[in-house]
């Protein structure tokens, strides 16, 4: 049955789905539907476990902990929090730890804009902890997608053995649309876990690099060199499962908008006058399909809520010039947009 | 010719020989820890079938990697959010947490204020050396105040925490005070934490002679562990804290 349900709580529902039995987490806007969610269904389903934590540093780690205890386990939160988590995220890559972290962006840096819509945080989910790793990262415009996305993104994590961002907005985080839960439910594939709960095992889960067994092996260029290539194939391979996007050709336009999130449905009316594409998966890069429908356009216009971070992981994909349409300080105006857009395309 | 037998080492179902040696420098007090953990452990039953063993970052961090159970090295500071969390999923699991005192009182402090209010049923060792044993011996927040380290040369400025106060400031607790002198001591300490159901937090004085001790003046590690026979006295029955001087158990159901 059809019915009015908000981005976060398709989040989380979705999550449910997906076979989540383990949240944690700390408030902050605009994510906290998200932990309230998990609250409440917690109450009337003890088998899923809820702790909300001292910080999001507690709370990210304990979705590590969670993890290898047994539970697909996630959690959610906002630019500022998810500062605090890169640390759990480095762990969980290093350590294998199949997890999902929501991010539903607010303006930053720091306390920034706390209600305002932003798309800020692309490049620190790709690089936002120390070291190299392999980000995967997925991006819902619709309430329905936040409730597929996120089971994908757990289904994604089992696979590739690592944690896995579902990126979201103030604006999709907040949206309410019409949907269809069970509908959507019947459609959702939940893969099993890739690793056996602890106990009854020696293993050893450490962010030293280690050999297979777990043990660490600190001085080692060749075991930290066999370990990063390791999950770099199995990342991309992975990954390369899910080359999800959205694309709207426009024959008679010489011009690609490249867009997503919230922004992507208020460039939608644009879609008259120009192409259209919509990464759905953000990381890695969706170089080989950006590739091919770009041939097509002698114009690349990214239209993102952040100065340019998504441009320029396109320009570096496709070694082409990508201009930009920065939506900034939370202020989205399809008014403005259009007249930028005309600017830019012009200035071409 | 007669047969040659070698004799075991013990506890071999519990500790993972394959790693030695171990990375503790000789004299160390980690090393009568880790044993005594062993050994009170292996009174237990409890081992690789039942348990898993938790450690932040530091020299007494690598605890539970030498245990032979599923174990997990945590970031620095975050053994207990990663404790609470697998006791939580999966409760019959005794979880235990072995770390030093920087790791959970200094970088991981928050984190023992509020699980130790939470009160999951986890046992704690922490080895309180006093210092920052892996990095070199620098200031930690337990430094007695005017003690001398690499950061600290004109002595501790300040008054040491109190990792007592944090865990027994809680309606309910288990904290327990013992040292590497006074091994018969510790163990009975660690088996009361491990029965205790609830959150326990044993705290072992500890030497590091290597980046600490011989800097303060000791030439052996004997020597410093000879000032905790000294210095440590068993708190009278009755006591509801202990002295900075005083060993024991407090708790409160
Ligand atoms: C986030 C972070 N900061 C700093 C360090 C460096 N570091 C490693 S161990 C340690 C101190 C450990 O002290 P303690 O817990 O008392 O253990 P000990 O080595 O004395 O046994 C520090 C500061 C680190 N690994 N991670």
């Amino acid at each position: 049955m059809q019915r009015l349900v908000q981005g976060n709580e398709a989040t989380f529902q979705g999550a449910v789905r997906a076979g989540a039995s383990f949240y944690s987490g700390y408030p902050i806007s605009p994510s906290s539907e998200i932990m309230a969610e998990a609250a409440k269904y917690s109450a009337s389903h003890p088998e899923f476990r809820f702790i909300q934590t001292e910080d999001e540093i507690a709370a990210a780690m304990s979705v590590l902990g969670a993890s290898l205890a047994g539970a697909k386990a996630f959690t959610a939160t906002s630019g500022p929090g998810f500062s605090l988590m890169q640390e759990s995220l480095g762990m969980g890559y290093m350590s294998e730890i199949p997890c999902v972290f929501v991010d539903v962006q607010r303006v930053g840096p720091s306390t920034g804009m706390p209600t305002l819509i932003a798309q800020g945080d692309l490049l620190q989910v790709q690089h936002g902890s120390h070291g190299d790793y392999y980000s995967i990262a997925f991006y819902p415009n619709s309430v329905a997608e936040c409730y597929t996305l996120v089971g994908t993104a757990f289904n994604v994590a089992e696979e590739a053995r690592q944690p896995v961002i579902l990126l979201s907005d103030a604006h999709v985080g907040h949206l309410y649309e019409l949907v269809d839960l069970e509908a959507l439910a019947t459609g959702v594939e939940v893969l099993p876990r890739a690793l056996a709960p602890l106990g009854g095992h020696t293993r050893h889960f450490t962010g030293l690099i280690s050999d297979d067994n777990g043990v660490p092996r600190t001085s080692d260029y060749q075991v930290y060199r066999r370990w990063l290539a390791k999950v770099k194939e199995r990342s991309a391979a992975v990954a390369a499962k899910h080359p999800l996007y959205e694309y709207r050709p426009n024959p008679r336009s010489a011009t690609l908008l490249i867009s997503f999130g919230i922004i992507s449905r208020t460039v939608l009316p644009l879609t008259e006058q120009y192409g259209y594409f919509r990464p759905i998966r953000m990381l890695p890069v969706l170089a080989e399909e950006l590739r091919e429908v770009a041939k097509d356009y002698r114009n690349l216009v990214v239209v993102e809520a952040n100065d340019g971070q998504y441009a320029s992981l396109v320009e570096q994909a496709l070694k082409r010039d990508v201009a930009r349409v920065p939506v900034l300080g939370g202020k989205v105006s399809p008014a403005e947009i259009a007249d930028r857009l005309a600017e830019v395309i012009g200035q071409a | 010719m007669s047969e040659v037998r070698t004799a075991p080492r013990g506890f071999e179902g519990l500790i993972k020989r394959e790693r030695y040696p171990h990375t503790w420098c000789p004299g160390c007090g980690i090393g009568l820890i880790f044993n005594n953990i062993i050994r009170v452990l292996s009174e237990k039953g409890l081992d690789y079938s039942n348990t898993a063993a938790i450690s932040g970052i530091g020299c007494s961090g690598r605890m539970a990697g030498y245990m032979n159970m599923d174990s997990v090295h945590t970031p620095h500071g975050r053994a207990l959010p990663v404790a609470e969390a697998i006791k939580l999923v999966n409760p019959d699991l005794n979880v235990i947490v072995a770390s030093g005192d920087g790791d959970l009182a200094s970088i991981g402090g928050n984190h023992l204020l509020h699980t130790s209010r939470r009160n999951p049923d986890i046992t704690v060792f922490c080895v309180n050396n006093e210092t920052y044993g892996l990095t070199g011996g620098q200031l930690a927040p337990t430094t007695p105040k005017g003690v001398r380290t690499i950061t600290s040369l004109n002595g501790a400025l300040h008054n040491p925490l109190s990792m007592q106060k944090i865990v027994t400031g809680n309606a309910q607790y288990f904290y327990a005070r013992s040292t590497v002198y006074h091994l018969d001591h510790m163990r009975e300490c660690m088996h009361a934490a491990l029965e205790w159901p609830g959150f326990a937090f044993v705290e072992v004085i500890s030497d590091c002679i290597e980046l600490h001790g011989r800097r303060l003046g000791f030439k052996t590690p004997h020597e410093m562990i000879a000032t905790y026979g000294e210095k440590y006295v068993l708190a009278p029955a009755g006591r509801t804290e202990l002295a900075p001087n005083e060993l024991g158990i407090m708790t409160k159901a």
